[in-house]
């Protein structure tokens, strides 16, 4: 199978499980931010120019199935994935709490920056007041999914990358 | 890890997709047809297997909100027993207040009963985290719905339709702070704008009611039809607040008469008088 067709079938399926299982499990009506989470992990294990165009067709999905306008996600995510692939190249090492801990804040950031945007483009809808306790929670709940969706992130973006080859010093 | 590519041009990749997204934006906000068809098409494609998931999912589904929703629940409780306590109170006006609402509705001759309307149930609330004073129903174009169509209980005014697909809906609740109504006060016959807050079960009227209008709390208030989206002299609630303390510009708060949590069905008004030339 090839990359595209690859994260196009993770796309679709992400699309499907977000409006059908996250729509249905929520916390204080907040739900995990799937399409989110497959932007951070696009730009995590896919590079900047990659993690960028699979955030864009992922906030596309995202715009289409939900009552946003359409462009909105689009606008938001792939920054997030470009700014996600660049700390990750600074990151000298990485634990599993770092991991985390980026995947958590990275998610938050996103939807801050969807309330923003949306607030910009006249979608008033989203309910300012309660924006913090969303974006903790969303955070939270998405980080909670994240192993889960990591694995199939790894075969759908890294196929193809060239390999890494990290130089250690003798002693290292 | 990822590995960058030497050859990789991410700003420009990044300017080129942020300037699509704005494109896409900016049609969308223009009303572009094609682009909306474009959204309701995948939402119609994916709607039976939502209806799937949701079947097989309902179970595990009453379990999970037993277990996060449980203060709310307990929220929800106290506000019913309450409420109990407070309708056996005003049981013994009831006969009273009757009398009253029905003199003062024949008054303006209300025939709220006699809209034609099709029993929608709320599937719950639409995908996404900022779907915020809004609800999905069940029925769609498929059943004769459009965008604009006014949602009632048998309480009164809920929304209006918001989104509509084949066999799902949007309602934008009456809460939402982008929701404008009509509405007419029946003792005075003063009318006015009507705006949701996005905060409680309440409505601001704050235009078009002269400064000078004698109002009394627990007043009747419906819409006011005529260029109003809404057809006329459905009940909207009572004032709550008579805003005559205002130095300017003069607040009315209203209670909405119908409970927006909760709600397991609702109707949506699909003919009546002056619906047709809202529309």
């Amino acid at each position: 199978m090839t990359a595209r067709l690859r994260i196009l079938v993770v796309l679709v399926s992400a699309a499907l499980v977000q409006t059908t299982v996250c729509s249905e499990f929520r916390i204080a009506g907040v739900s995990p931010e799937l399409m989110l989470l497959v932007t951070v992990l696009a730009g995590f294990h896919g590079g900047p120019t990659r993690g960028a165009l699979v955030a864009f067709w992922a906030g596309l999905l995202y715009d289409s199935v939900t009552t946003a306008p359409l462009g909105l996600h689009a606008l938001v995510f792939p920054p997030i994935a470009v700014a996600v692939s660049s700390l990750e190249q600074r990151m000298l090492r990485t634990t599993p709490f770092t991991d985390a801990l980026g995947v958590a804040t990275a998610v938050g950031a996103g939807v801050a920056a969807v309330a923003v945007v949306g607030e910009i483009f006249g979608q008033v809808s989203s309910d300012l007041e309660s924006l913090g306790q969303r974006i903790v929670i969303a955070a939270l709940f998405t980080t909670g999914i994240a192993p889960l969706v990591n694995k199939v992130m790894v075969w759908a973006v890294a196929a193809g990358l060239p390999v890494t080859v990290e130089l250690r010093r003798d002693g290292d | 890890m990822a590995a960058p590519r030497p050859a990789e041009r991410p700003r420009h990749i990044l300017l080129i997709l942020i300037a699509a997204a704005l494109t896409l934006l900016t049609l969308q906000f223009r009303g572009v047809e094609p682009l909306e068809a474009f959204q309701q098409g995948v939402r119609d494609i994916l709607s039976p297997v939502r209806s799937v998931v949701d079947e097989i999912t309902d179970p595990v589904q009453r379990v999970w909100n037993g277990i996060f929703e449980y203060g709310n629940l307990q929220g929800e409780n106290e506000r019913l027993q309450t409420e109990l306590a407070r309708m056996r109170g005003e049981s013994l006006m009831a006969e009273a207040d009757s009398e009253l609402l029905e003199r003062l509705l024949g008054e303006v001759d209300i025939a709220y009963t006699d809209l034609t309307t099709v029993v929608a149930r709320i599937l719950g609330t639409p995908p996404g985290n900022f779907s915020v004073h809004a609800v999905e129903i069940d029925k769609g174009t498929d059943n004769g719905l459009e965008a604009g169509l006014p949602v009632v209980t048998g309480a009164g005014l809920v929304g209006r339709l918001d989104q509509v697909d084949r066999a799902r809906s949007v309602v934008r609740l009456a809460t939402h702070p982008d929701f404008r109504v009509g509405v007419r006060l029946v003792d005075s016959q003063d009318e006015g704008l009507a705006r949701g807050t996005g905060e409680g079960d309440v409505l601001i009227l704050d235009a078009g009611i002269r400064s000078d209008t004698p109002i009394s709390i627990g007043e009747v208030v419906t819409t006011s039809g005529g260029r109003s989206l809404f057809p006329s002299d459905i009940p909207v609630g009572r004032v709550l607040d008579t805003g005559n303390d205002a130095d300017f510009r003069r607040s009315i708060v209203v209670e909405l008469a119908a409970r927006l949590e909760n709600l397991s069905f609702l109707n949506v008004v699909v003919e009546a008088p002056g619906l047709g030339m809202a529309r």
